[in-house]
């Protein structure tokens, strides 16, 4: 039935690199799905139980990049045991041995290993780039195997992994020949830095982009590494605190001018506020600003550098920054796309945090807003209803209110017509986030009006079975539905088994359901893996002559097509 | 159940109750976090230190916090690198590992040290005169009287300490950063009340 030979479709897909239009491709017809197999280079596996190597191995033998993720997104709030699950380890040797040409490993809360990072830096002659997020389990030994023998390394990228650092000297493996980096980021790492074997690496990386360093590295040392890459983009800065008057503070000074490429900015784990003003004259170029690690930055020197920041299309900033820090935001940066408020204080209630005003004037000043996670002490539907009107085009909206259950804090109602207002309005939205106090309407509204939405964080909201009722029958495009701390039971669990067929996940914890109704679904839906995750007596929902009625802690719920995995620990049953 | 019963009585210490023994505070403080680290089950050790409650009402941990509300397990919503990285509870698990933030009023910038270089608290007052390059920092920490300036450090809870109270060990211990001020803004900065002497 194709018009044209192989070879011609072949390039056609080639400009196809999303992976859900190739997987849509792919269902066009048989010949389309062969010469689609043997054409994917980029693989992306969202669970990595819903498949395993093998499989993988024998549905796309060409493929070039792998993006694995393993644990679910609440394990990021230690509400998954460390030894759940998520192994690396056996997809590594299965493209060893399967001669896979692997050039890009990216992973997303997996258990790596130093193991596991010898093999793959030996295993792959083209291995190019490394990105691993949140990950564990492993040490800089891994990272000497990696800088040691992947000769072609261009990127390796550590973003908020739990690394031990044995304080090796994993930069100096890095060959004398090794001149092809492009992105190096070691923000994570907790020790000490050799700064001769990281300023030599710098100095022979003349494509260097991205560098982000560790707080070990000081500003004599970061003068001197930004004079050798003028060219980056990226910079990621360790430890700020130095002497105004020094003289490296004035050769950074002058190395900071010449940084005419430099969009990105970030780190600042230790910092010395007022210094701040030797980035001014590049403020600018710049588009991403991360300043959610930089405790110490606040008041009159954050708000100054802001002042300069006009053309920011990304910000993540801590709540110290006030309301009045949102308004100079929004009255400056009016290209701003994506913001995200962290909270500074997580013990009581903090001196400085924002509240719905700061919200409300960003939405005003930032047209192009599509990206928000904020976290706040209080919040209004009055206030939620003008940001719906003022941003209609979320595509996520994360919000925080972090005393849970907390309602409008002026008029003492639950959240509902809020939250309504926003998906109602943002007929893009794909990620929610709700908090504060609601009750089952607000699931009603996100049924009803949330088509696109693809993942629902849940906690301490609504009444009854209903809510996840409306959810699970409303949002057609639901592909995360993460739930914790809600009354949600059996009733809503078991109305419609098919619906997790269309979905990636679903978490639920500290809900109503029960073990028998968590059995029941699991035998309705042999297609999926119902995980029972009990960490505080191993076993004792077994032998408890009443398990049926027991109510489960943590449920994890996925499909798969491989079943039951073999790495299941002690405490995680699956049923 | 001893353990509840340890728990309450952390609580009230939590209160701030005037004239209570630093030392004994930390010695309980020790003690428990001892029992929660051996506790079985219990994989979150690492958050010890910040004292959180889980929701479901079975208590593992406890509320260690100065804030009287109690806390849920991983609420707020925020990745624990983040928890240990950038957040003021970030710090307390930071104590005791050497180096600690030094300021000195009307200095505009910070100075790192490493206490376990030193050796005891007139190693520690030679340390900082040579830190700021200035002459009268060490008699403060064991006189009161003499200086012009004293050094106070904040602890574990957050509290700030006259530095010299309390056995050089326990202090390197729980100590997360120091504050070299000057006597006249001490008085009003409530600071808490010097150590009984048993110890």
């Amino acid at each position: 039935m194709n018009y044209f030979p192989d070879e011609v479709i072949e390039h056609v897909f080639d400009f196809v690199t999303s992976h859900k239009d190739r997987n849509t491709i792919s269902l066009v017809c048989k010949s389309w799905y062969k010469i689609e197999r043997f054409s994917r280079q980029q693989v992306f596996i969202g669970n990595c139980y819903a498949i395993n190597p093998e499989r993988l191995l024998r549905r796309f033998p060409c493929f070039k990049s792998l993006t694995l993720k393993g644990k679910p997104h609440f394990a990021d709030f230690n509400l998954v045991p460390h030894e759940w699950g998520g192994f690396v380890q056996p997809w590594i040797e299965a493209l060893a041995r399967g001669r896979v040409g692997l050039e890009e490993l990216r992973l997303k809360r997996m258990v790596v290993t130093d193991e596991s990072l010898e093999l793959l830096s030996r295993s792959f002659a083209s291995f190019k780039s490394l990105v691993l997020v949140s990950c564990e389990g492993f040490t800089t030994d891994g990272l000497a195997s990696i800088a040691a023998n992947c000769r072609h390394l261009q990127e390796l990228d550590l973003q908020e992994n739990e690394i031990d650092d044995h304080r090796g000297q994993w930069l100096s493996c890095f060959p004398d020949t090794c001149t092809t980096l492009v992105t190096l980021n070691f923000a994570c790492l907790e020790g000490e830095t050799n700064l001769v074997a990281l300023e030599r690496l710098v100095a022979r990386s003349p494509n260097l982009k991205s560098l982000k360093l560790n707080r070990a590295v000081p500003l004599d040392a970061l003068a001197r590494l930004m004079l050798c890459a003028p060219q980056i983009v990226d910079l990621g800065v360790g430890s700020y605190e130095n002497d105004p008057d020094s003289e490296s503070y004035l050769k950074l000074k002058a190395a900071i001018k010449k940084c005419t490429s430099l969009r990105s900015l970030s780190g600042f784990l230790e910092a010395a506020p007022h210094c701040l003003s030797a980035f001014h004259p590049i403020c600018h170029n710049l588009t991403s600003l991360n300043l959610s690690y930089a405790a110490e930055i606040h008041g009159s020197h954050l708000i100054k550098l802001i002042q300069h920041c006009k053309n920011l299309q990304r910000l993540w900033i801590l709540d110290s920054i006030g309301d009045n820090g949102l308004e100079v935001v929004a009255s400056t940066c009016k290209e701003l796309q994506e913001l995200r408020v962290f909270p500074c204080d997580l013990v009581g209630v903090g001196d400085t945090t924002v509240t719905e005003e700061g919200l409300v004037a960003i939405s005003a000043g930032c047209p192009k807003l599509h990206s928000i996670l904020y976290f706040c002490n209080q919040m209004t539907n009055a206030a939620l209803i003008i940001v719906a009107k003022n941003c209609p085009n979320f595509i996520r909206f994360r919000l925080c209110i972090l005393e849970p259950n907390k309602p409008d804090h002026e008029t003492s109602q639950p959240l509902d017509e809020g939250f309504g207002a926003i998906v109602k309005a943002c007929k893009s939205l794909r990620r929610l986030s709700v908090s504060g106090l609601l009750t089952d309407q607000v699931f009603y509204y996100i049924g009803m009006y949330a088509n696109q939405l693809e993942m629902l964080s849940i906690a301490f909201a609504g009444d009854t079975d209903k809510g996840m009722l409306s959810v699970l029958n409303g949002c057609k495009k639901m592909r995360k539905l993460e739930i914790r701390d809600s009354p949600f039971g059996d009733k809503a669990l078991l109305a419609d088994v098919n619906k997790y067929e269309t979905m990636r996940s679903l978490w639920m914890s500290s809900c109503e359901v029960t073990l028998s109704g968590c059995k029941r679904l699991a035998q309705k839906a042999p297609w999926l893996n119902v995980e029972i995750i009990n960490e505080n007596d191993n076993n004792r929902m077994e032998q408890n002559g009443h398990e049926g009625r027991q109510k489960v802690d943590k449920m994890y719920l996925y499909r798969t097509v491989v079943g039951t995995r073999m790495d299941v620990p002690p405490f995680v049953w699956i049923l | 159940m001893v353990k509840e019963g340890l728990e309450l009585e952390i609580t009230e210490l939590r209160l701030g109750l005037p004239g209570r023994d630093v030392a004994e505070k930390m010695m309980k403080k020790r003690a428990f976090t001892e029992m929660i680290m051996t506790s079985s089950g219990s994989n979150n050790s690492d958050q010890c230190e910040s004292g959180v409650v889980s929701s479901g009402g079975d208590v593992d941990k406890v509320n260690d916090s100065p804030a009287a509300k109690s806390q849920v397990v991983g609420w707020p919503p925020v990745c624990s690198y983040r928890r240990k990285n950038s957040c003021k509870e970030a710090l307390t698990t930071k104590a005791g590992l050497g180096y600690v933030k030094v300021s000195m009023d009307g200095v505009p910038y910070l100075r790192k040290m490493d206490l376990g270089s030193s050796q005891g608290y007139d190693d520690l007052a030679f340390a900082l005169e040579k830190l700021f390059g200035f002459h009268g920092i060490g008699v403060a920490l064991k006189d009161g009287e003499k200086c012009e300036y004293v050094t106070i450090y904040e602890d574990k809870d957050g509290d700030w300490m006259l530095a010299g109270d309390v056995p050089w060990g326990m202090f390197i211990e729980s100590c997360k950063r120091l504050r070299i001020m000057k006597r006249s803004d001490a008085t009003g900065f409530g600071l808490q009340p010097r150590g009984v002497e048993e110890c």
